[in-house]
């Protein structure tokens, strides 16, 4: 009896090692992997309770699965998510923990989502937004610990080597770095709003130093590129369309009656990147404060900005394009204590349906 | 339109006080010339909860774990949830599955729950500060007023009249983690010749918790990792007593109790550094003649909060002045159990508050109470209490809140008891400084929440031997709790009374004890099931979170106690076992799992020719258990301290 154990065991392992070289002398494509496909939803938790998630919506079958770094890597992400991006194979997710000092930057496998590497709190605070920026290279933008008056200190950006998994450098950058867009060779660094400032950087991703700083307009927002090529901007309260060769605006585009009380956020573009879609929010001091609002587009042609049809009748903390179908993807919570939903429309506004998805879905990566 | 709400509610008040009196005037009637007035001596309200289950923490319990704060100490003397930020964090109560308003907390009679956010961060409340101890399940609001719904603490200071001459302490205690703690004091006795006696105690301490962990994360079993967050809590504190008291026993005393706690979050490091630091001074006067007694206090919370260099921290000031008379009419039938007390008093609260974050000035409010507390014992077997109370305040109106209590014993016999309980009782919160004031979050429309208790209990107490005695309880509580407080993040996080909390639930005490000479040994172990839920729909979201447990309440705790001790020496064992806690409304996140902590304890009496000393060596977390904060931080691993403390009478002659 033993001898049989023993016999089959030294077969099964014989036939393992014959199965790897098989695997390995052969060039047949990999298997599929569980997080191949699918829409990513940034969840990014409630902030004292660190319980940020990336959860996976088949945008098709709608199967959802959450918390997929927790399902394959048993921890759970220790902190909020401020975003998460793939660059070359490779996950990156940033986790700003509720106390300072405790953020980090977790690195997956981007196909099968095991953790890989992380990035100590000792680089980092405060990590906003994630991009690529070469092979594997990414660009981490951060704002930095505040002031005791809260307020905003110069913010960094962080480059990141995914050959060794290391900080290499930081640039220094304005104050509250946030959203960051890189184009060519360009990385467009914008602000966050309450930071003050009214410059963006331009970061070479060459030589990873800054090529260039430019006045934009009182705190500008990033949207991102349309169409043409185009940069827009949101900054003091106008739409800013940016010219990356010329380096200048090009025209700001105002709203044709501007509202004293709301203002605008969550922008995307459209599937074709010819229109951008923005809520348009206040908060109702006369209905015990109730957060009321609609989701607007305009074209990138405009001249002004009409808000007379909304597109949906509803305001949402997250809106995103889905690339493949034009389909929009809205993020809402109805408390940052319970799971938070995710609306699909139609390009034209005509509801899909609603999904689950974590605490506080506020950002969506198509694959 | 205000004035005639209250003067209906006076009217339904007095209407009902218009039943207790006639019974009272009924009991004095049936005995006639056989009944004594009875001269009352404490003024507990615990007299009057009958049919609530009282549970009484003894001396030598407090006197072994004296080095800790209370957060630390209850949760393995009652089946009570705490929620922790941490160790030397804030720790708030949730008790029968209620949220930490609504576990009134007592200092010698008053309310010491923050008037800001209606609460007691039990990790600020050292055991030191306190004499005796009482924790009482269930609402209790006729006899404590706002805030006792789940339940309250009832902390007391009590002279020690029996104490011949002066007795001094002086002791210190270093740990793990290089935390420590000290404490020095002294109490005294005096009799006058003229019959005067005149005692009062009084003491300083302070800790120092530094918690130099070493590490910068935990993992346990199962791979999960939780961070650690570097924090350091300083904590120091005065407490003064006095009483004097008449050969009649007329006494007149005065306690203050001074704290100071300091919890910075990220010590080391300049630009993290967040610093919390409260303070309360507690002023507190009575005079008690006869069977009336008439009380003045002055409570005042400070709390500042800020980061970097603390310099310019946001700020929070309350004051209260509390004046409380109370009379007793006590009789008794001689020759017969029959007993009657009537209590009636009122209290008048006024608040000052100059809160940062209610946008500059200072805001006042005043609260009144009036009760009627009426015991009846109708024979050696039952004994009833039917209470009433009515708050005011000029912003809101106060639900009535009266309870009904029943205590009959089957049987009384030397060996075997076993008593039978019931209570049904009203119960209220009245809105906190932040729920009425808080900039823009805040609701001046804001309603005191109310709640409905029932609930009845069995126990039973057996001598089985000359050496072992046991005993057996049981409570089953339903707790409806209506108009709860929400803060709406539809309207943008502004509180409104949105939801209702059905808490239900039961407990089961058991009790062996072993006695011979002075050999004692024995085991005693309280489990409690806890559904606590949200009940009503609202918005289109609240169907995500009704029925659903809510969260940090674990369904399961247990906590027990083993104990061995042999003249001066003695054994403690202590455990806790939490089942998983949600930790979010609709149960959409992974849980934090269940745990087990064991801590134990070994202290002992050295003397020293007239100095005494206690030697106190403490375990705690014994297995090394890693369970998660709130923040989903690491909770301490093992620790170890070793405490000594010297007493001694002083000049005795």
């Amino acid at each position: 009896m033993q001898f049989n154990t023993i016999y089959t065991r030294s077969l099964a392992v014989s036939a393992l090692i014959l199965g790897l070289n098989a695997c390995k002398s052969t060039s047949e494509p990999e298997p599929s992997q569980p997080y191949d496909t699918g829409v990513f939803v940034i969840n990014r938790g409630n902030f004292f309770d660190n319980n940020g998630s990336i959860s996976l919506i088949n945008a098709t079958t709608k199967a959802l699965s959450f918390d997929i770094f927790q399902t394959e890597n048993i921890n759970s992400l220790a902190g909020g998510v401020s975003d998460y991006a793939e660059v070359d194979g490779k996950g990156i997710i940033l986790v700003d923990n509720a106390t300072a000092g405790k953020d980090a930057i977790e690195i997956v496998n981007a196909r099968t989502y095991k953790s890989v590497a992380k990035i100590p709190s000792s680089d980092l605070e405060n990590p906003r937004y994630v991009a690529k920026a070469g092979t594997n290279k990414a660009y981490v933008t951060c704002w930095d610990s505040f002031n005791a008056d809260y307020s905003y200190k110069p913010g960094y950006v962080l480059v990141i080597d995914l050959t060794t998994n290391k900080v290499t450098k930081k640039i220094a950058v304005q104050k509250g770095a946030n959203k960051l867009l890189v184009v060519g060779n360009e990385a467009i660094v914008a602000t966050t709003t309450y930071s003050g400032a009214t410059a963006i950087s331009i970061i070479d991703t060459q030589t990873d130093a800054i090529k260039q700083t430019v006045e934009i307009g009182y705190e500008p927002q990033l949207i991102g590129a349309d169409a043409n090529g185009k940069i827009w901007f949101y900054a003091d309260g106008k739409f800013v369309k940016f010219n990356l060769n010329s380096k200048a605006v090009e025209s700001r585009i105002a709203f044709a009656s501007p509202s004293s009380i709301k203002s605008a956020g969550s922008f995307t573009f459209n599937k074709e990147k010819t229109a951008i879609l923005f809520a348009y929010s206040y908060s109702d001091a006369a209905d015990n404060y109730k957060q009321k609002g609609e989701t607007y587009s305009f074209g990138i042609n405009d001249s002004s900005i009409l808000t007379t049809k909304p597109v949906i009748n509803k305001v949402f903390s997250g809106l995103s394009t889905d690339p493949n179908t034009g389909n929009i993807y809205a993020g809402f919570s109805p408390s940052l204590k319970q799971a938070g939903y995710v609306f699909r429309y139609q390009a034209n506004g005509t509801l899909i349906d609603s999904l689950k998805a974590g605490i506080g879905p506020e950002g969506f990566l198509f694959k | 339109m205000s004035f005639v709400v209250y003067s209906v509610r006076y009217r339904i008040l007095f209407s009902l006080l218009g039943i207790v009196l006639p019974l009272f005037g009924y009991a004095q009637e049936i005995g006639n010339k056989q009944i004594d007035e009875v001269k009352v001596t404490g003024f507990a309200t615990e007299h009057f909860m009958a049919g609530l289950k009282v549970q009484k923490i003894d001396s030598a319990t407090l006197v072994r774990f004296q080095f800790q704060t209370l957060a630390d100490f209850l949760q393995f003397q009652s089946p009570i949830a705490f929620k922790s930020y941490g160790s030397g964090q804030l720790t708030s109560i949730s008790f029968r599955g209620t949220s930490a308003m609504h576990t009134a907390v007592l200092w010698n009679g008053l309310n010491i729950n923050s008037p800001m956010a209606g609460l007691t961060d039990f990790s600020t409340v050292p055991v030191l500060g306190f004499d005796e101890m009482s924790i009482q399940y269930g609402s209790a609001a006729s006899c404590v007023g706002t805030d006792a719904v789940g339940g309250s603490i009832l902390l007391s200071s009590v002279p020690k009249w029996k104490q011949k001459g002066s007795n001094f302490t002086i002791g210190g205690q270093y740990g793990s983690f290089d935390n420590y703690n000290g404490q020095a004091g002294l109490r005294f006795v005096k009799v006058s010749k003229s019959g005067f006696q005149f005692s009062g105690k009084t003491l300083f301490y302070g800790s120092q918790y530094n918690n130099h962990f070493n590490a910068t994360e935990r993992t346990d079993n199962a791979g999960r990792t939780y961070p650690i967050e570097p924090s350091e809590t300083a904590q120091k504190g005065f407490i003064q007593d006095l009483y004097l008291k008449k050969k009649n026993g007329n006494t007149l005393s005065l306690n203050i109790w001074l704290t100071d706690n300091k919890l910075a979050i990220q010590p080391d490091v300049i630009a993290f550094r967040e610093i919390t630091q409260s303070k309360a001074y507690r002023v507190l006067s009575a005079y008690q003649f006869g069977n009336t007694n008439v009380k003045a206090g002055f409570v005042k919370d400070i709390l500042d909060y800020g980061t970097g260099d603390f310099l310019n921290p946001s700020h929070s000031e309350t004051d209260r002045y509390i004046t409380r008379a109370e009379h007793e009419f006590s009789i008794k039938k001689k020759d017969s159990f029959q007993q009657t007390s009537l209590r009636i008093g009122g209290e008048f609260v006024h608040y000052v508050a100059k809160v940062d974050g209610y946008g500059g000035g200072s805001i006042t409010e005043s609260r009144q109470d009036i009760f009627a507390l009426l015991r009846q014992q109708f024979t050696q077997k039952l004994t009833a209490s039917l209470n009433l109370r009515q708050a005011f305040s000029t912003r809101y109106l106060a639900p009535f809140t009266p309870s009904f209590g029943l205590e009959y014993a089957v049987i009384s016999d030397k060996n075997t008891q076993i008593k039978l309980t019931g209570n049904i009782a009203k119960s209220y919160r009245l809105p906190t400084l932040n729920e009425r004031y808080w900039k823009v979050l805040g609701n001046l429309n804001i309603q005191p929440e109310s709640g409905l208790n029932k609930e009845i209990g069995a126990g039973w107490k057996q001598v089985i031997s000359a050496n072992i005695s046991t005993s057996l309880g049981i409570n089953v509580y339903h707790n409806l709790i209506d108009n709860w407080t929400y803060w709406n993040p539809d309207k943008g996080y502004r509180v409104e009374n949105l939801q209702q909390v059905l808490s239900q639930g039961f407990e089961i005490s058991s009790n062996v004890k072993y006695l011979k000479d002075n050999n004692l040994a024995g085991i005693s172990a309280t489990y409690a099931y806890t559904d606590a839920s949200q009940r009503k729909v609202y918005d289109a979201y609240a169907v995500d979170i009704i029925g659903k447990q809510l969260i940090y309440v674990p369904l399961h705790t247990l906590t027990g106690t083993a104990y061995v001790s042999k003249g001066d020496w003695s054994l403690n064992i202590q455990g806790l076992y939490n089942s998983e806690r949600y930790i979010t409304f609709d149960h959409s996140e992974r849980p934090f799992p269940s745990y087990f902590i064991v801590n134990s304890t070994v202290s002992g009496k050295i003397h020293f020719g007239k100095i005494q000393s206690n030697l106190i060596f403490q375990v705690n977390n014994l297995t090394d258990t890693v369970y998660p904060s709130v923040r989903k931080n690491a909770m301490p691993g093992r620790s170890f301290s070793v405490g000594l403390v010297f007493s001694g009478n002083v000049f005795n002659k």
